[in-house]
């Protein structure tokens, strides 16, 4: 554990010494800030039947789809091309220690990120007046939907880091794998409604899991299938990071 | 007692290479050995296995009375490392790096500050601690590496190409913190410089191709390996006779008549293996009624050890060659 918490320390060192860190916080707050703006626009309009913070959630997928290969390209490639992944390894600390500790730092970076869009409620709440408008309920499930389907995809960042010294290439497949899970099965669900097809595809969709969440639904279905779905990852991760050894 | 690194048959393959090919050596606790070969005979595959970074394919290695395989962790908690380029951080600053490295190894909180001032004195780190590793002197980094490996005060320290792309300066500094390192700690350093593994080391152990090829002190390689240096007589006295007075002397292997200066004649004398017939000569030369001028061994270096045991190496492997080729 202490291990684990030096690990991670070094890890978000790394995000806010280097630019990285503030970069793709400025990218994910200008594309939020975008968005909520068009949002609030559109609900002044007129009475609506959605809330700001459950459209906002419903675009999740457009920060994730850069933000998760950014924040996880560089992890184990680039310790792999600098070579400092000999002094890692060489250190008593296990190679389990060494992923998680990099899929926790990422994990922070991410929280931290969506942590500032709670000004977005702030801002709805001072100016939506009644606080009837604003129910927590469903913003609070909402952002443990956000946590949960993107600790996942951090989990899988982080693997396809582990599998190339390139950190481009890292991102391109990170970015694929996003792409994959997100957008690919949101339309396959569009394309087979109804059927037993239908039924899998929705059992795997993160649109359909972060509608639910967003409405205020606490499934734990959806939950145990991320987190079992990330402890997988961060195992196989491990184990290509092993995998030096029999080669 | 036991010795730090005890390494039996050790064999590494990588896919389709043989890296290296039944190592065996041991070293015992306060030497500084020096590992010594060419580029890519299998330095820095032993340093890996060694620190347990990667695995052998066959072959038994403890260090510290702990097997590598077993016991990794354990093992490289006894180990301080510094790999070949010696890698770093170079976002970090020097006392932060150090403070991070502290904590994976294990060292106790209350220790740290104390043992991080330690080696920031001990490595000269102390102008440079608050800058980032990456704007810092490649002689500077190589300090830091040192003292990361110092931090944990570890057993046995191994030092990969310690000197490797540093000025002369540097290299002085280095090696001299290297000897006095060694006062404290069992040092295995590999090096394809010759002259620094002589200065350095009290044991060297010369391997190519994956196999060990020599393993002595410095001075014992000399005597053994190479019957000596050959010695240089300068004479004044009739060419012909003297090199002929000279063959006879005990321990003259083979005589060699040079061109002289003057009315003296230049010759060259090699000795038989393990004789010294510097004094025979001396007499024989006095006896004749002949002056000499000059009687002078040239002293055998490890460089020439080194290049003898390749080549006779080389026509080994060439020889075994021949005979396959004969048996078809």
């Amino acid at each position: 554990m202490r291990n684990v918490l030096a690990l991670l320390r070094r890890e978000l060192n790394a995000y806010f010494a280097s630019v990285l860190g503030y970069i793709v916080i400025m990218f994910f707050l200008v594309v939020m800030g975008v968005t909520f703006a068009t949002v609030v626009g559109y609900l002044s309009t007129g009475p609506k039947q959605v809330t700001a913070m459950k459209i906002m959630f419903s675009m999740f997928w457009l920060p994730s789809l850069v933000v998760i290969p950014m924040i996880t390209m560089r992890l184990l490639a680039e310790e792999k091309r600098a070579g400092t992944l000999e002094m890692l390894m060489t250190a008593p600390v296990t190679d389990f220690q060494v992923v998680f500790a990099k899929y926790l730092g990422a994990v922070v970076l991410y929280s931290l990120m969506w942590g500032l869009t709670g000004l977005y409620v702030v801002i709805l709440r001072h100016f939506a007046g009644m606080s009837s408008a604003l129910d927590l309920g469903p913003i609070a499930s909402g952002y443990i939907g956000v946590l949960v389907i993107g600790q996942f995809l951090i989990a899988i960042g982080l693997l396809t880091s582990s599998l190339t010294k390139n950190q481009m290439a890292a991102a391109l497949m990170s970015f694929a794998a996003v792409f994959i899970l997100l957008i690919v099965m949101n339309w396959l669900s569009f394309l087979f409604q109804g059927g037993p097809v239908s039924k899998i595809v929705r059992m795997f969709s993160a649109f359909e899991h972060m509608e639910d969440f967003s409405r205020g639904i606490l499934d734990v279905r959806p939950i145990v299938f991320y987190l079992s779905a990330t402890a997988w990852a961060l195992f196989t991760t491990t184990r290509i990071v092993e995998s030096r050894k029999w080669r | 007692m036991q010795p730090m690194i005890q390494v039996d048959n050790l064999t590494k393959r990588y896919a389709g290479v043989t890296a290296l090919n039944g190592v065996s050596f041991a070293v015992n606790r306060g030497e500084i050995v020096g590992f010594l070969g060419p580029n890519g005979a299998g330095k820095s595959t032993t340093m890996r296995i060694l620190t347990g970074f990667i695995p052998a394919s066959a072959g038994r290695v403890q260090v510290a009375g702990f097997d590598v395989f077993e016991d990794s962790l354990e093992v490289r908690r006894h180990i301080g490392y510094m790999p070949e380029n010696n890698p770093l951080y170079v976002d970090m600053r020097v006392a932060e790096y150090l403070k991070f490295r502290a904590k994976i190894k294990g060292v106790p909180r209350g220790e740290r500050r104390e043992r991080l001032e330690e080696v920031v004195k001990q490595c000269g780190l102390d102008e440079v601690r608050h800058r980032v590793i990456g704007q810092l002197s490649k002689g500077f980094r190589q300090r830091v590496g040192l003292a990361d490996a110092l931090l944990a005060e570890p057993d046995l320290l191994i030092l990969d190409e310690p000197t490797i792309g540093l000025d002369p300066v540097q290299i002085r500094q280095v090696r001299q913190l290297i000897k006095d390192l060694g006062k404290r700690h069992t040092i295995l350093l590999s090096s394809h410089i010759l002259p620094e593994v002589e200065m350095t080391c009290n044991r060297v152990i010369i391997i190519n191709k994956g196999r060990i090829l020599a393993s002595d002190t410095p001075e014992n390689l000399v005597k053994t390996l190479h019957a000596g240096g050959l010695i240089h007589v300068e004479v004044r006295g009739p060419a012909v006779e003297v090199a002929a007075k000279l063959r006879d002397v005990t321990g003259v292997a083979s005589v060699e008549i040079g061109t002289g200066a003057d009315e003296f004649v230049r010759v060259t004398v090699e000795p038989k293996a393990g004789s010294d017939p510097r004094e025979e000569i001396f007499k024989t030369v006095t006896a004749s009624g002949w002056t000499l001028r000059e009687l002078v061994r040239q002293r055998t270096s490890l460089e020439d050890i080194f290049v003898q045991v390749m080549r006779e190496e080389d026509e080994a492997e060439e020889e075994r060659r021949e005979s396959r080729r004969g048996l078809r």
